[in-house]
């Protein structure tokens, strides 16, 4: 323990990755500082409940999340997902703390070019309300750090104020490792919430799930069901319509592409399927944040290179097992290394001493 | 081609789509919208605007895709559009009202995530910042005219089209107000209000007064027929009437804003104040407005508020170029369209205008597959339109269809004469948005129950009314009145057969079912549809079955039913002919039922007949008419039920020489003049206008 204490600002209402990982997050945290979770209801979320990823852990943990706080201090506060409040036109608590660090699940930027969200609307509500030493923007992967830099240069003035931070404030993947199927079939699937971003184009998804494949779950994939021009071999599923370890069970390549115009600012989904033992295929741009972890190829060749592996059976054991070794530079224990510094400078100085 | 699609797919959004849709057609762009952006439940009316502009996935290949309402974009919409696999050449464009950055931003990413490539976003608070409707989905958009359109016009009455919202009629004082402003000279008024409103006047006192539904017409083809439009209630009343209201303004028309806040003014239109009680407003108009009409609708045309919503201002901002205007791709030509009603009898009626007209006018027909064989036969072109089924899913679904084959068939300077009752809802907003000249021939003898103000209404659209008279004065009587009303003779067939022709068809009836022919009778009672003759058939049948060397034909229109056991008869044979006028002038005895048609041909063919009147709550009142007959001793008449009577006048016409007891009486009948001739010079006469 650093002694120090750290409050979370998240609304715990959104669907997905980022709720796994803040969950995953709070634990390993919980073993570093004194906790404290304020918990705040964002117009993005609106009508939505808690996720149960962070529900799980709030249980697992014995934390009673503050809800909409008038105040909210701690050594260092870390507010996950600032783009949640790019629907509001006040920042209703204030902030006091010694660190203000906000973690930026989302990307600022499109591979178009668009804006992801009213970025410096976001941070300047929270810079009007924050008390606080340092301010600063972290990033979670290389690819988000791209995107913020890429926003900053279009507006000389933006984010100032603001420091970044050195190292990637990466999604923890702590995820018990399955090992590798010894004779892998044309088994492909994909899971993901249900958004418009995280599907690509029909072409392109027929060309990940042909009617040759053995089977071609797509789990999330609501906005496909019931619809005239979806293909009747693909097998949809409702997001939370099945628990993704029974999903991933049935399959042997995790195939995801996302819209062309949207890219994953980190790519969990990608880690959860290296982590059940299964051979994960993306573009390259998503597969730069996992290296060799993942296989990146053109929607084209997908075909191709499953087929490598089901003549290969040895090559895909090896390469599953080569993905999870490298997954492992995003377990607790790096995140650790890579967080304790900004505790131990955030704790109150006599503790510190 | 353009797609447009909503942000949303519900009842409201698609009422936007159908009035941007009209206003950039207008504008000269081809609009296509999606079939799949129709929401659940969608209203006749709006079935009929949305009609020209649908189509299906397969067949939409568009250039641009624009998509209103985008400050609210759901995943249907997303759906929609990623399943049409639009490609980066295509241009997309989301008009809305943002209300920041973030707005735009959600708007533009939900777009790029279905699509694939990155829209660009129209916010109307740019440049439309005062709006007549804030939450409008579709934007405001009118061509404003240099001048104003429809200058006052001396001796010429000014369409005032008054909106009441119906809260206010609920006042009791409110109807005969206006209906008094009905009265004032200068003023053609109409009332517009919803179909609840309608229906209150409708089943007022003053239900005489003309009254639009507000979803009746599209606004653009309502605001054609304004001249002055005055807006009462409390706030500006929904996104139709202020694309409406707009669209007056835009034409250099008048407005008047009798909303209890001024609702239209305090947006900064060009509207004129009017005090929001009914009682004044006829004082207000006839003071002021009558006299100042285009000098108003000039200062509106000069006004900044209005050139911000001239359509050329949004098509600039979406990169779309206006087209010039559609030039037409032929020569005007008049189109004649008969109902189907019951038998042939609007079509022949309409064929035998058509030949009285001059040989360079060469009209073309649109009529229903009963009446096509006939019209074909008779040397027209003729487009076959959908009859009505109990297949469809609507009721009016074929006249839907008809919608769009009247629009494929006729310009802006066609003209369209419709012949039947009942104004379809195709030919009223065919001849309404197009503005073609228009003739309604109607025929009268209507039932009591059928004269009333909706029957007559949709006569508002048509240039002119042709009425053919009845060959017998007690049987004329006027609906409606006015300059546009034309009364013309009997429409009637005017070719006799001779001695020698009758003797010769005689013959030929005998070869062709080889038995002797002494005896000809000739039995033409109707489809079988508005009234069952099957019983008078048969006892017909059983009657001549005794005759030797008799021979009945019984004539079968198309879509006849006849009954099988009239197949049994050795003496009675089923025909099916387009000679029927001429068989029965070479006939005996002729039994009949009244139509105006058959009623005539016989009449004025001086043949012996048995008038037997059908009835039906859609027919005309056809006892009445074989009554006259009748009573002047030139035909018989029996009624369905009197069996015992019809047997002793077959008996009288073919054993006692009834029908040469007719001949005398015919002698003294005096038959009006046909009015065949006065008919097309009046059709030619408008088609030159």
């Amino acid at each position: 323990m650093t002694g120090a204490t750290v409050s979370y600002i998240l609304d715990p209402r959104f669907p997905g990755g980022t709720s796994s990982a803040v969950a995953a997050e709070l634990e390993v945290m919980a073993q570093m500082a004194q906790l404290r979770v304020y918990a705040i209801e964002t117009k993005m979320f609106k009508s939505r409940e808690i996720a149960p990823q962070l529900q799980a852990a709030f249980n697992a943990l014995d934390i009673e999340p503050i809800w909409n706080p008038k105040t909210i201090s701690g050594d260092l506060v870390v507010f996950h997902n600032p783009s949640c409040l790019r629907f509001e036109e006040v920042f209703p608590a204030q902030i006091v703390a010694r660190h203000l660090v906000v973690i930026e699940h989302e990307n600022f930027v499109h591979p178009t070019g668009q804006d992801a969200f009213d970025a410096e609307h976001c941070h300047t509500l929270l810079a009007r309300h924050a008390f606080v030493l340092d301010r600063t923007i972290a990033p979670i992967s290389n690819w988000n750090r791209d995107t913020i830099t890429r926003w900053q240069q279009n507006g000389p003035d933006r984010l100032t104020g603001w420091s970044m931070l050195s190292f990637d404030w990466f999604n923890i993947c702590d995820f018990d490792m399955t090992p590798p199927t010894k004779a892998p079939q044309d088994r492909r699937g994909r899971h993901s919430r249900p958004g418009f971003d995280k599907f690509p184009a029909l072409e392109v998804l027929e060309q990940c799930f042909p009617p040759s494949a053995t089977c071609n779950l797509i789990l999330g994939g609501d906005s496909f069901i019931d619809q005239d021009t979806t293909p009747a071999h693909w097998d949809l599923i409702p997001f939370r319509g099945m628990e993704v370890r029974k999903y991933l069970e049935v399959i042997d390549f995790m195939v995801y592409f996302t819209a062309q115009s949207f890219r994953e600012s980190f790519g969990r989904v990608l880690a959860e399927g290296v982590a059940a033992g299964k051979i994960v295929i993306t573009d390259s741009e998503t597969a730069r944040a996992f290296g060799p972890a993942v296989v990146a190829c053109e929607p084209a060749e997908v075909d191709e290179v499953i087929a490598s592996y089901i003549a290969d059976p040895e090559r895909y054991a090896n390469d599953v097992r080569a993905a999870q070794t490298a997954l492992t530079q995003y377990g607790p224990e790096p995140f650790r290394k890579a967080v304790n510094p900004l505790l131990v400078a955030a704790a109150p100085p006599a503790v510190a001493a | 081609m353009i797609l447009l699609c909503a942000g949303q797919r519900d009842e409201q959004n698609f009422d936007a789509l159908l009035t941007f849709a009209a206003a950039l057609s207008d504008a000269g762009q081809e609009v296509v919208i999606d079939s799949r952006s129709m929401p659940e439940q969608v209203f006749k009316n709006q079935k009929y605007e949305a009609a020209p502009f649908l189509a299906e996935a397969a067949d939409i290949d568009p250039t641009t895709v624009i998509v209103l309402g985008s400050q609210s974009i759901g995943e249907e919409t997303q759906t929609l559009l990623r399943s049409l696999r639009l490609g980066p050449e295509v241009d997309l464009l989301l008009i809305g009202r943002f209300a920041n950055y973030q707005d735009e931003l959600t708007a533009t990413n939900r777009i790029a995530f279905a699509c694939g490539h990155a829209p660009r976003c129209v916010n109307l608070a740019d440049f439309q910042p005062h709006p007549l409707l804030e939450r409008a989905r579709a934007p405001l958009a009118a061509p404003v005219s240099d001048a104003p359109k429809a200058p006052t016009v001396p001796g010429t009455k000014a369409r005032v089209v008054v909106y009441l919202p119906p809260t206010l009629l609920e006042n009791p004082s409110v109807l005969p107000q206006l209906n008094a402003l009905g009265h004032l000279a200068g003023v053609d008024l109409h009332l517009l209000s919803n179909s609840k409103g309608k229906t209150h006047i409708r089943n007022s006192p003053y239900s005489a007064i003309s009254v639009f539904s507000y979803g009746e017409l599209p606004p653009r083809t309502l605001a054609r027929q304004t001249d002055i439009a005055v807006f009462f209630g409390d706030a500006v009343p929904g996104e139709r009437m202020a694309a409406f209201a707009l669209d007056v303004m835009a034409a250099g028309k008048v407005v008047v804003d009798c909303t209890s806040d001024h609702a239209f003014i305090t947006t900064g239109a060009p509207a004129v104040a009017g005090d929001p009680e009914p009682a004044a407003l006829s004082a207000f108009l006839s003071g002021m407005v009558l006299e100042l009409r285009d000098e108003i609708g000039r200062r509106a045309l000069k006004n900044d508020w209005l050139a911000q919503f001239d359509i050329g201002v949004l098509l600039g901002r979406l990169g779309l170029e206006a087209a010039p205007e559609r030039a037409a791709t032929r020569g005007p030509h008049t189109l004649f369209f008969p109902t189907n009603g019951n038998g042939l009898g609007h079509a022949q009626r309409c064929a035998l205008v058509a030949e009285a007209m001059p040989d360079h006018a060469n009209p073309v027909f649109a009529a229903y597959p009963s009446c096509v064989d006939l019209l074909q036969s008779r040397g027209f072109s003729c487009q076959p339109m959908v009859s009505r089924s109990a297949d469809h899913s609507d009721e009016y679904s074929g006249d839907l269809v008809n919608l769009l084959r009247l629009r494929a068939q006729l310009q802006p300077h066609d003209h369209l004469v419709f012949d039947g009752g009942y104004v379809f809802d195709s030919v009223y907003r065919t001849i309404a948005e197009l503005q073609l000249k228009a003739t309604w021939v109607r025929r009268g003898l209507w039932q009591a129950g059928q004269v009333h103000a909706t029957a007559l209404e949709r006569e508002r659209v048509f240039s002119q009314v042709i009425v053919p008279q009845e060959a017998f004065a007690e049987l004329n009587t006027q609906y409606s009145f006015g300059p546009k009303l034309h009364q013309v003779g009997p429409i009637v067939a005017q070719s006799r057969l001779g001695a020698d022709e009758a003797r010769k068809m005689r013959e030929a009836i005998a070869n062709h079912f080889r038995q002797p022919c002494d005896t000809l009778v000739v039995t033409m009672l109707g489809g079988g549809v508005a009234s069952n003759r099957a019983s008078q058939i048969q006892l017909l049948a059983s009657l001549m079955e005794r005759r030797a060397n008799t021979l009945h034909l019984v004539v079968a229109w198309p879509n006849a039913v006849i009954a099988n056991g009239v197949y049994g008869w050795k003496n009675t044979k089923v025909v099916s002919t387009k000679q029927a006028s001429r068989l029965a002038q070479a006939a005996d005895l002729v039994v009949s039922a009244a139509g105006y048609n058959s009623f005539h041909e016989l009449i004025y063919a001086n043949a012996p007949t048995i008038f037997i009147p059908q009835y039906a709550p859609y027919l005309d009142d056809q006892e009445k008419r074989a009554r006259a007959a009748h009573d002047r001793d030139i035909a018989s008449l029996v009624l369905e039920h009197e069996t015992v009577l019809l047997e002793r006048e077959v008996a009288a016409f073919l054993d006692d020489g009834k029908g040469a007891s007719l001949t005398t009486a015919f002698e003294n009948a005096s038959l009006p003049e046909p009015g065949n001739d006065q008919a097309a010079a009046l059709i030619m006469s408008e088609a030159k206008s």
